[in-house]
């Protein structure tokens, strides 16, 4: 290590939200020269836990991987218990589940472009969009019977059905949340202070993103228009009009259009759904004792962060012999790293959020210069105004 | 009310810690200090730093690894200071209950104030209990 | 369906019939290939270069019994293959594929924590996911220990 390079510890705990994880960087003045992530305090031993419930039990732990995608990983789970059942849905039900699952990624990318504005200091923005955030939370409430973790998908079908006399306002809702996201794209386009610290910010290029095996909207951002919904078509997306999402300038800019383009492309599929939404049951009958047939099988879901992996391994019982969960946070952590490599300081907290990881944590830090043995801490909130004072 | 009981109720100074959370409590309690709940019409404000606040806001089953860490901040707060665990899982683990790598409950590392169930708590709750914390006080 | 088996054909011609164990087609867009442990390193190139599989999703560890199964979930566009290999249970080695994948470093660091599986010619092999103070030697995903076997392990008292 050179004479002028320092080790900053970030994590893990933050101010805003989100989990507790801990990245390590090594600094020379204001430029990062390495990162080193260090996670699991989030671990808590799921996949063991699930191969010790039944598959019904499994429904509502598989949920609590992550509160915020929390359908992405029940429409997972319920995809590869049903293929090795062999069991094919009703109509109607994949209609709600798609229904969902793109309400779910108008709330998840809400929040997080909500986050992205406090990050970078613009506070304003953040709660605007939080107010209008409730807009969509109000509707997955409505439907479902909860705010978050809405316990939707079952295996055989949903749990609930949609009433036909509210989809008017539904639609009604649908057609606030488009506006007021045109409003905060015109403002993320043109507004100085998201242009200033978002535009150039955290640059991964095209052949690293494929080389780093990123995903989600972090890839799509790079310019590469991969998406689970188009490639490999699950549930009834193939029916249904609507378009990738991809941007190349492959910055924290391209990630805030991509995403808000995604949250119009949402929009119009939960439109499509409403209007396009077939009669007949919600589901099949699935024996809460039910065993499965020995098997393998391997479920992948575009979750709102990106490429989501379920694989199941079953040996006929009640349980599942082996039950494994990627999440696409995982996958982007190289090219997070690469991202911020070379990047100033005062960019971490918008880079890391950048990505929408679920865990972004930049409290309490420990910068540790190595050479004179002098130790000095910052937390996040702190690297956080540094960050604003720095662009000002 | 003498003055200290009532500066302190009057401006509680929240600050929030993840420990092994689903995510769910968190991005409620966020929505709490939002626009359409707006926690800090009480006074109340989400602060950074544990050293600056009064009431620490506890969300999660609390993982092995997050464990001396939670008991760190805690001790970083000054005197009096009051911990709410926020959902089901703070409360007693929740559905990761016999999970190998979870504590079981925010109540086994440091002493809780305020327990708010709800898998997840809806902002409303989160509001409900920190009154109902800040009335315990002397508010 | 037809170009999942051409692929596994010529995959089979190219790492010789006596290496692949077993190849299935469970359904449109999948495939699961089980090989001999030491042509990992080849398989993973050829599909990588030949076959256009350049995204890895992750690895799975299973432990089968008298086995530890590592099973690398690759991807293109419209396939997720699953490559197998197996470990032997007292001494679990794999070949580590980081050079091949850039990607795949934290997904090895996974397996080893919860298996105990090593990968040779890995970089930096730390602990990932387990926490600071969990001692050595316990993998919490092999079948023999159980839950009440780790607590009392780890905190001297079962469930």
């Amino acid at each position: 290590m050179g004479k002028r390079e320092f080790t900053i510890h970030v994590g893990p705990q933050h101010p805003a939200l989100k989990e507790p994880e801990n990245f390590v960087f090594k600094v020379d003045g204001e430029y990062v020269v390495d990162v080193e992530p260090r996670i699991g305090y989030n671990h808590r031993g799921i996949e063991k836990a699930m191969e010790n419930r039944t598959y019904i039990q499994n429904l509502y732990i598989v949920e609590r991987v992550c509160g915020i995608c929390s359908n992405s990983h029940q429409t997972c789970y319920t995809q590869n218990v049903e293929e090795l059942l062999g069991m094919e849905i009703p109509e109607r039900a994949k209609y709600i589940r798609v229904l969902l699952a793109e309400l779910e990624r108008i709330h998840s990318h809400l929040l997080w472009l909500g986050v992205a504005a406090h990050e970078i200091g613009f506070d304003t923005l953040f709660y605007y969009i939080w107010r209008d955030r409730e807009v969509v939370m109000d509707m997955l409430e409505e439907i479902s019977g909860n705010r978050v973790n809405y316990a939707m998908p079952t295996i055989g079908g949903v749990r609930r059905d949609i009433a036909a006399d509210k989809i008017p306002k539904y639609l009604k809702m649908l057609d606030v949340l488009e506006e007021r996201t045109k409003f905060y794209k015109n403002i993320c386009a043109t507004e100085k202070t998201v242009l200033a610290r978002a535009d150039g910010v955290g640059f991964l290029s095209k052949e690293d993103a494929i080389r780093l095996n990123a995903v989600g909207p972090n890839l799509r951002a790079s310019g590469v228009a991969s998406d689970i919904r188009a490639d490999s078509p699950y549930l009834v997306y193939d029916e249904i009009p609507w378009n990738v999402i991809s941007y190349d300038s492959g910055d924290v800019f391209a990630n805030v259009l991509v995403r808000v383009d995604e949250t119009f492309e949402s929009v119009n599929i939960c439109r499509y759904c409403l209007e396009h939404l077939p009669d007949g049951p919600i589901r099949t009958i699935f024996s809460p004792l039910g065993k499965v047939p020995e098997g393998e099988a391997v479920s992948l879901v575009e979750a709102p962060r990106g490429e989501l992996i379920h694989y199941i391994q079953s040996r006929g019982t009640d349980k599942p012999y082996r039950y494994k969960i990627r999440a696409p946070t995982l996958g982007n952590i190289p090219a997070l790293c690469e991202k911020l490599r070379g990047g100033y300081i005062a960019d971490i907290p918008i880079v890391l959020a950048g990505i929408d990881p679920c865990f972004s944590c930049t409290d309490r830090m420990v910068f540790v210069d190595e050479d004179r043995d002098k130790r000095w801490e910052m937390n996040g909130e702190q690297l956080r105004r540094y960050g604003v004072e720095w662009y000002k | 009310m003498d003055i200290v009981t009532w500066a302190r109720t009057r401006s509680p100074w929240l600050i929030h810690f993840n420990a092994g959370a689903c995510n769910a409590c968190d991005i409620e309690v966020v929505a709490a200090i939002t626009p359409r709940f707006d926690l800090e019409r009480f006074g109340a404000l989400l602060k950074g730093s544990p050293r600056h606040a009064d009431v620490m806001v506890v969300t999660g089953s609390v993982s092995r690894q997050v464990r001396e860490r939670l008991k760190r901040i805690y001790e970083q707060m000054p005197e009096p200071k009051f911990v709410v665990a926020v959902g089901a899982c703070a409360i007693s683990g929740g559905v990761f209950q016999q999970c190998y790598n979870v504590m079981e409950g925010v109540d086994k590392v440091i002493p809780v104030d305020a327990y708010i169930p709800g898998c997840s708590p809806k902002p409303e709750a989160i509001l409900d209990g920190v009154v109902k914390l800040l009335k315990s006080a002397g508010y | 369906m037809e170009d999942h088996k051409r692929l596994i054909g010529e995959f089979t011609e190219f790492l010789g019939a006596e290496n692949v164990m077993e190849s299935k087609v469970p359904r449109e867009r999948r495939v699961f290939v089980t090989i001999k442990t030491d042509k990992l390193r080849d398989a993973v190139k050829y599909l990588k270069d030949h076959e256009g599989l350049t995204h890895i999703t992750t690895i799975t560890g299973i432990d089968s019994g008298d086995e530890i199964e590592v099973l690398y979930h690759l991807a293109k566009k419209d396939l997720s293959l699953g490559l197998r290999v197996m470990a032997p249970m007292e001494e679990p080695v794999v070949d580590s594929i980081v050079d091949i994948f850039n990607g795949a470093g934290l997904y090895e660091r996974e397996v080893h924590d919860i298996l105990g599986v090593a990968f040779e010619g890995h970089p930096d092999m730390k602990r990932l996911i387990l926490p600071d103070e969990w001692p050595e030697g316990v993998h919490p995903l092999l079948k023999k220990w159980t839950l009440n076997k780790i607590r009392e392990t780890i905190d001297g008292k079962e469930w």
